[in-house]
């Protein structure tokens, strides 16, 4: 009988690629909408995920992610590095800067400061920070928010601010200003962008203190290696509880920076709330056409059910043509969803495959599949079989 | 006298239609014999097609008996009754009812393979079949590729290939023309004589009577006149 299931699946070209259709699309939808936000969760978390080395991170108690933070005492550092087990700590610095560019336009900025000895942090070459009054900028993700006029006439022009100047990108050697003081552009790198887009601004801790001279605490996370007799996580345990301050692994920090997205940002919030959207509208329809498929052949299952055919038989064959739609279908579906997100996560689009996307994709057809296959089985099962002869 | 295969007695069978009530059978008696070709005949809505619902278990009714090859259908139960007309009856439907997704060897083996029958028998018992009602050519022809005169030899291929004991023939020349019509009522004529079954032909084709051993005439419900 299973043979005659995938005949009668097949039998109908346009129907069979119009099913297929849309259980592709529907996975197509949740897969591609899920790696979509997973790749913008990801670019939340990019400052643990640029920092592989930092296998604990060290931060105020209150801290709950990488986007939210307060800072520190000063001497917070030389506390965790005295705790057994540390075999390395560098310090982070994250504050706000607004520079001022040569035309007379400003631009906030993130900045990252890194440990003036190790620049640990820094994206390659940290060399360069070493350069007086350097920083290396980063998009983060944005576009076209690094500029410089093209003519020197009309940088730091005597005769006010050139804002409608042609404009370039800045590069090595281009000048800012921030809080009045010069910085120079040492390089620019291409980091992992962040969610939500800014530019990045890495700069060396000596430099970050002469650029905000006014903060009292100056450090934001501690980065922290352990040494090889000890895990991550039981480092991160014993630091919480001799310093007192919060001490978790950098996956456990990936995790709550997400969650902390999930409850604070209403960006996010929106987001998440459009993906279930477009999972409700992809799983109904979907929904819907299988179960028009099987109504549409009830009068076949009642010629079967009265030549003999049992309920069993007839339950199977209907599984069986759910089963093949929901195979091939969230097959094809996640399959074009790797592909076109590979296809933009090149032009820097936020796309990740986590394992879940596809598999919610599947599953989510699968449990919808099977739904509409059980719902339209109630008409197979209620129907008297005499109505073969009404046919 | 031959042996009883079929046997109603009293048969009731009222359906509601909203708040009204139709009596379709209103005290239906009748017997079928061995090697039997039976026609029951009458005007449209008489009754005929409810009672040969009944009859094969295919629709439960409110009062009589009904046993069929010595068994009560009354009493069985949906998925014994769905067995036992799988092992014992063929049926020829008025629309054919073909599965259009199948060519025509397959569903002549449609009743062998719902009865689990291993496929390469079940496909040479179906060409056997196929070649009976002359068709032996056209077995991979799926049925928009058939005329209506093929596709009801099919149906009769299909009726016939599990060598059922009772067959149910609904307005079985209804759709083809006087030509076509004969051939089939030869045929199942000829292949019940082979067979020893019985047959009970659904029709208000009046060319076809000559086939009859006997005319059972309905209506409203009722058997009118029994014809030999």
């Amino acid at each position: 009988m299973f043979r005659v299931a995938i005949e009668m699946l097949l039998h109908d070209k346009t129907k069979y690629l119009g099913l297929l259709i849309g259980v592709a699309f529907t996975a197509f939808l949740v897969s591609f909408a899920m790696s979509y936000f997973a790749g913008f969760m990801t670019r939340g978390f990019a400052l643990v995920s640029e920092n592989p080395s930092a296998k604990v991170w060290v931060m105020d108690s209150a801290v709950s992610s990488a986007e939210a933070t307060i800072n520190m005492s000063n001497s917070s550092l030389g506390i965790v590095k005295g705790v057994k087990g540390v075999e390395y700590a560098s310090p982070l610095y994250l504050g706000d800067m607004t520079a001022r560019y040569a035309n007379g336009h400003f631009q906030s900025f993130q900045a990252i400061g890194v440990d003036d000895a190790t620049l640990s942090g820094a994206p390659k070459p940290a060399n360069l920070l070493r350069i007086p009054n350097s920083v290396i900028i980063d998009s983060g993700g944005t576009d076209g928010k690094l500029q410089t006029p093209i003519h020197k006439k009309d940088m730091w022009a005597y005769n006010g601010s050139h804002l409608n100047a042609a404009t370039r990108e800045l590069r090595y050697g281009d000048e800012m200003l921030i809080n009045s003081k010069r910085v120079v552009v040492a390089g620019v790198s291409h980091t992992i962008p962040r969610f939500p887009p800014r530019p990045l601004l890495y700069i060396s801790t000596s430099n970050f203190k002469r650029l905000i001279p006014g903060e009292k605490r100056y450090i934001t996370f501690i980065m922290v290696r352990p040494a090889k007799n000890i895990s991550p996580q039981k480092l991160a345990k014993r630091i919480s509880k001799e310093t007192g301050l919060k001490a978790i692994t950098s996956n456990a920090f990936k995790k709550e920076t997400v969650m902390w997205y999930l409850i604070n940002s209403e960006d996010v919030g929106d987001m998440v709330n459009m993906v279930v959207l477009a999972m409700l509208v992809g799983f109904g329809v979907t929904g819907v056409m299988l179960y028009m498929f099987t109504y549409e052949n009830i009068k076949q299952y009642a010629v079967l059910k009265a030549m003999g055919a049992s309920i069993k038989q007839l339950t199977d064959m209907i599984y069986t043509q759910v089963f093949i739609m929901a195979v091939v279908g969230s097959g094809i579906g996640v399959g074009i969803s790797a592909l076109f997100g590979e296809a933009i996560s090149s032009a820097s689009f936020p796309f990740r495959i986590m394992w879940f996307a596809p598999f919610i994709g599947f599953l989510g057809v699968f449990i919808v599949s099977i739904t509409a296959a059980f719902i339209s089985l109630r008409p197979i099962k209620t129907m008297e079989s005499g109505i073969v002869f009404k046919l | 006298m031959s042996k009883i295969i079929a046997s109603c007695k009293d048969i009731v069978k009222t359906f509601n239609a909203g708040e009204a009530e139709v009596k379709a059978l209103q005290g239906i008696t009748l017997d079928v014999y061995e090697n039997e070709l039976l026609m029951l005949v009458g005007p449209s809505g008489c009754g005929k097609t409810t009672f040969v619902s009944v009859l094969s278990g295919l629709l439960h009714f409110e009062g009589g008996s009904c046993e069929l090859l010595e068994k009560n259908i009354a009493t069985m139960d949906d998925a014994t009754l769905t067995a036992f007309r799988g092992e014992n009856i063929g049926f020829v439907f008025q629309a054919f009812n073909l599965l259009p997704s199948l060519s025509a060897i397959d569903n002549v083996a449609l009743p062998l393979t719902i009865k689990g029958v291993q496929r390469a028998k079940s496909l040479t018992r179906a060409q056997e079949m196929l070649n009976a009602v002359g068709l032996n050519a056209k077995e991979h022809i799926k049925p928009s590729g058939l005329s209506g005169g093929e596709q009801q030899r099919v149906a009769i291929a299909r009726a016939l290939v599990h060598n059922p004991k009772f067959i149910i023939c609904d307005e079985p020349t209804s759709s083809l023309d006087h030509k076509s019509g004969q051939i089939v009522m030869e045929l199942l004529t000829k292949i019940i004589q082979e067979k020893g079954a019985s047959m009970i032909v659904v029709t208000h084709d009046n060319r076809i009577y000559k086939y009859a051993n006997r005319i059972v005439h309905m209506e409203d419900g009722k058997i009118t006149k029994v014809a030999l």
